[in-house]
């Protein structure tokens, strides 16, 4: 128990832990604000709902981006805060901050996640398009449950993935 | 569902995470077929035990909780024995039950006791936070459109109120998953370094930092 004490004593005096929590709550406060910010998510939601549309063309669709609304003749999707992954990446965005590795292996983390997370989502979108068309039925469930759980497993397994094989962990003092 | 320290064969990292998310995947499958019938009871639960606090935090307490299957409906006391729609919460909103329970159970390294007792302590915290996000949700929508009166930090800060309690309500899951398996990992991720270091591998190089 005392060894215990110690040990949390030693680590608290390390100033890379303090640096890390730091980092980490201004990661969170970025990610409360940026939720918050009306003309940040529009730009996002816009910027996600063309790609998204450029990826349903490219697969030989006609689609039109109105505002933060693919539509086609046949189905449409608004991409609306929830829809932007910006949760999962925050919350990855936040582990890799909060985990003891060098910064160089952050900087490539935080790319890493940032990057998968977004393209899982652009597919995420794509085939709730394509759900949407065929399967309409199974909209309302595999947009609100299987998604979302997929991009959690998505983000956590990344995470562990980086953490286990990426990251170059700091020394201890 | 297996556990790792009794293996005398060193599983790799990539094999144990592809494990990890296939079993997660079976599990949210059965799981997920099984939400429909778990879920109005699990509405109900939640309804049952928000009333308290809303009577604890309100004076007189004007809301009225209706649970409808899986979806809650919110009342508002409009005048003597007259209640009014406010809002509702969708079959959807308790769902991260699903995938907290799914990641508890692919968890690797975990006994079936340990395992067990975690689900039943994350499913308690979950529970907990979503009586709160309920209360809290509808607490700050009354305070935003002027029911309830607030003084000027609330009524400044009140957006950013509302989306940490959506963020918090978002991130419980995967918050208590971490919290309640951190040292699991914590011991998988050490051996997988251990075993790349006598393997001669790269990534076990250490750099000095802070």
């Amino acid at each position: 128990m005392r060894e215990a004490t110690g040990g949390y004593r030693r680590l608290l005096r390390q100033r890379r832990v303090w640096v890390a929590a730091l980092a980490v709550a201004c990661a969170a406060a970025l990610l409360i604000w940026l939720a918050g910010h009306e003309a940040a998510m529009g730009a996002i939601q816009r910027a996600l709902a063309r790609i998204t549309s450029g990826a349903l063309n490219l697969l030989g669709h006609r689609t039109v981006v109105t505002g933060t609304t693919v539509a086609s003749a046949r189905f449409g999707i608004t991409v609306v805060t929830a829809c932007t992954g910006l949760f999962a990446t925050g919350l990855f965005l936040i582990a890799v901050l909060a985990y003891p590795a060098g910064w160089r292996s952050k900087l490539i983390g935080a790319g890493v996640g940032v990057g998968g997370i977004f393209a899982v989502n652009v597919i995420r979108l794509v085939s709730l398009y394509y759900i949407g068309v065929h399967l309409p039925g199974f909209l309302d469930s595999a947009h609100q449950l299987i998604w979302q759980s997929l991009l959690i497993v998505f983000a956590v397994a990344l995470w562990l993935l980086w953490a286990g094989r990426w990251a170059r962990v700091a020394r201890e003092a | 569902m297996w556990r790792v320290r009794r293996r005398s064969k060193p599983v790799r990292l990539t094999t144990q995470l592809l494990r990890f998310v296939a079993v997660f995947l079976c599990v949210l499958v059965v799981l997920a077929g099984l939400w429909s019938f778990l879920a109005p009871a699990y509405s109900t639960a939640v309804t049952g035990a928000a009333r308290p606090l809303f009577r604890l935090f309100e004076a007189p307490n004007v809301t009225v909780l209706e649970a409808r299957e899986a979806e809650i409906w919110i009342y508002r006391v409009v005048g003597p024995g007259r209640v009014a729609p406010f809002t509702w919460f969708d079959r959807y909103t308790f769902f991260a039950v699903i995938p907290l329970l799914a990641l508890l159970l692919a968890t690797p390294g975990l006994g079936w006791r340990r395992r067990l007792a975690r689900s039943g302590i994350g499913l308690g915290a979950l529970f907990l936070i979503h009586t709160g996000y309920l209360v809290a949700s509808v607490e700050l929508s009354y305070a935003a459109i002027g029911l309830t009166p607030i003084g000027p930090f609330l009524t400044n800060t009140l957006d950013l109120w509302q989306v940490g309690v959506r963020v918090l309500w978002e991130a419980a899951p995967v918050a208590i998953w971490i919290v309640l398996t951190a040292g699991v990992w914590r011991r998988i991720l050490r051996r997988n370094r251990e075993e790349r270091r006598r393997d001669g591998l790269p990534a076990e190089a250490i750099e000095a930092s802070g």
